[in-house]
C-alpha cells in the first residue's frame, strides 16, 4: 500500500513537471548574438565550482519565468534552457542573450547584473539537464 | 521586551534568502531598468528635511507601486503626504508615471522615455525630482495646501552599463496646468555599482554582493521665465542600496544641500518589496492565461 502511494506520488509530480515544462517552445530566429558576441570565452570556464553562484543567481532571477529546472513555462513562453537548441549555443551567445533580454518576447535586460555574474549564470545554465531526455 | 524583538528581526533577516536582483540605489536618478514584467514592486520611502534657520523639520512618506506591463513598459502611483514639525501632516496628492524603453536590445546608451501626471498641492515634499526652484520649504501647510498643482512631466533618461558601473542622466521638464509659471526644468545624474562581482554560492544576508553603492546630483534649473542655476535647490548624495531579504531592499542616501534653497541634509529611506508573477496572479483570478 505504502509503495503504491509513493509510486502514485511520483507520477503525479513528474505528470506537474512535465506539465509546466516548455516543449513546445519556439525559438524567436531574429534574436541572434552578433558573431564578436557569439565568439566570446566565459573568463570563469575554468572555475565551475562557480556555477553555484549562478544557481542563486538563478532561483532569484531567472526561475520565476524559466523553472526551477530551466525547462521554462509553457503559459510564460519562456524557453525550456535544457533543449539541446539552448545548449548546443556558445558560452559567449548565452551571456549576449542574458546581458541584452528579448524584451518584444518579453524577456528583461539582465545587464544589471555584474558581468561575472552573468558569467556564472552561463556556468549554471549548462549544468541544466533534462530529467527525462527522451522527452527531448 | 528588547530581545524577543531582537530575535524577531534577526530572524525575519535570515529566513527569506532566495532574492530577486537587486533594485537600484539612486532615488532620484532614473537608469533604463525596468521592472520586470508582470511584477509588482511596493515601495515605501520617507524623505527627511533638516532644517536650514527659518525652516522646520519634515518629513514627507510615500508609497509606491511599481507595476512591469510588459519588458519595455513600467507603470508606476504613488500616493504621498508630509508632516511638519509643530505644523501638521497633510496628503499631499498623487502621481502616476509611466516609462518606456524604445530600444529593444542593449546598447552603449539606453534612452528610456518618461511621462508623469501629477496632481498635488503646493506641501508636497517627497521631492522624488527637483524642478524649477525646488519644493517651498518656509510656509505652513495650510497656506501650500491650498495651492494645487497639476502637473504634467516628462523625463529624458539616458542610461549606461558599463564595466560594471551604472551612469545615468536625467533631463525634467514640468509644466504646471494650474500656475502661470513657463516651463520647469531639472536635472539628476548618478553612478553606482555592486560590491562584489561575484555571487557566492550560500545564501547569506550580509555578504558584499548584495550591497550596491553609488552617488546622484540632482536639483533645478529654473524655468523657461528665469532659466539658471540661482534660488534653486541642489544636492549631491551618497547612496548605497542593501538587498535585505527574498525580495525586499532597503535603500538609504544622505543629500547634502548646496544651495540657501536646499535643506542642509535631506534624509532619504525606503524599503521596497518585490511580489513575483503578480499579474499572472490576478490573471489567473479571472481564469484568464497571464
Amino acid at each position: 500500500m505504502k509503495a503504491l502511494i509513493i509510486c502514485l506520488a511520483a507520477i503525479a509530480v513528474a505528470g506537474l513537471c512535465l506539465s509546466a515544462q516548455n516543449l513546445a517552445y519556439v525559438p524567436d530566429s531574429s534574436w541572434r548574438a552578433p558573431q564578436s558576441a557569439v565568439a566570446r570565452h566565459n573568463p570563469l570556464s575554468d572555475r565551475r565550482e562557480l556555477a553555484a553562484g549562478g544557481r542563486k543567481l538563478f532561483a532569484r532571477n531567472c526561475a520565476d519565468c524559466h523553472g526551477s529546472d530551466g525547462s521554462g513555462n509553457e503559459k510564460k513562453h519562456s524557453a525550456d534552457l535544457q533543449l539541446p537548441m539552448v545548449q548546443e549555443q556558445s558560452d559567449g551567445a548565452l551571456f549576449w542573450k542574458i546581458s541584452n533580454g528579448n524584451t518584444v518576447r518579453g524577456m528583461p535586460s539582465w545587464s544589471k547584473l555584474p558581468e561575472l555574474q552573468r558569467w556564472q549564470l552561463v556556468l549554471y545554465v549548462r549544468t541544466l539537464k533534462p530529467a527525462d531526455p527522451a522527452a527531448h | 521586551m528588547i530581545k524577543p524583538l531582537l530575535t524577531c528581526l534577526l530572524l525575519w533577516l535570515a529566513c527569506a534568502l532566495s532574492s530577486l536582483a537587486q533594485e537600484s540605489p539612486f532615488f532620484v536618478t532614473y537608469t533604463h531598468h525596468m521592472e520586470e514584467p508582470g511584477n509588482l514592486e511596493v515601495e515605501t520611502s520617507t524623505t527627511t528635511g533638516v532644517p536650514r534657520s527659518g525652516q522646520r523639520l519634515y518629513s514627507a512618506p510615500y508609497l509606491e507601486l511599481e507595476y512591469g506591463v510588459t519588458a519595455r513598459w513600467t507603470s508606476e502611483l504613488y500616493l504621498e503626504g508630509q508632516s511638519t514639525a509643530g505644523d501638521s501632516t497633510v496628503f499631499t496628492g498623487w502621481r502616476w508615471e509611466n516609462r518606456y524603453r524604445p530600444l529593444a536590445s542593449e546598447h552603449w546608451i539606453n534612452p528610456v522615455l518618461y511621462l508623469e501626471y501629477e496632481d498635488l498641492n503646493e506641501a508636497s515634499r517627497i521631492q522624488k525630482e527637483i524642478e524649477g526652484g525646488g519644493p517651498e520649504l518656509t510656509s505652513r501647510n495650510t497656506l501650500l495646501t491650498s495651492e494645487h498643482a497639476h502637473e504634467l512631466e516628462t523625463k529624458l533618461i539616458l542610461s549606461s552599463d558599463y564595466h560594471d558601473w551604472n551612469i545615468s542622466e536625467n533631463v525634467v521638464i514640468a509644466k504646471n496646468f494650474s500656475a502661470d509659471e513657463g516651463v520647469e526644468l531639472g536635472y539628476a545624474f548618478g553612478a553606482s555599482r555592486p560590491l562584489a562581482r561575484l555571487a557566492s554560492g550560500a545564501n547569506c544576508t550580509f555578504c558584499a554582493e548584495n550591497f550596491i553603492v553609488g552617488a546622484e546630483m540632482y536639483g533645478g534649473l529654473g524655468s523657461t521665465r528665469a532659466f539658471g542655476t540661482g534660488d534653486t535647490a541642489h544636492y549631491v548624495a551618497p547612496v548605497i542600496s542593501w538587498m535585505l531579504t527574498g525580495n525586499s531592499t532597503l535603500r538609504f542616501s544622505a543629500g547634502i544641500g548646496l544651495t540657501h534653497e536646499s535643506n542642509p541634509l535631506l534624509i532619504r529611506v525606503g524599503y521596497t518589496y518585490e511580489i513575483q508573477g503578480f499579474g499572472g496572479r490576478i490573471a489567473h483570478l479571472f481564469g484568464r492565461q497571464p
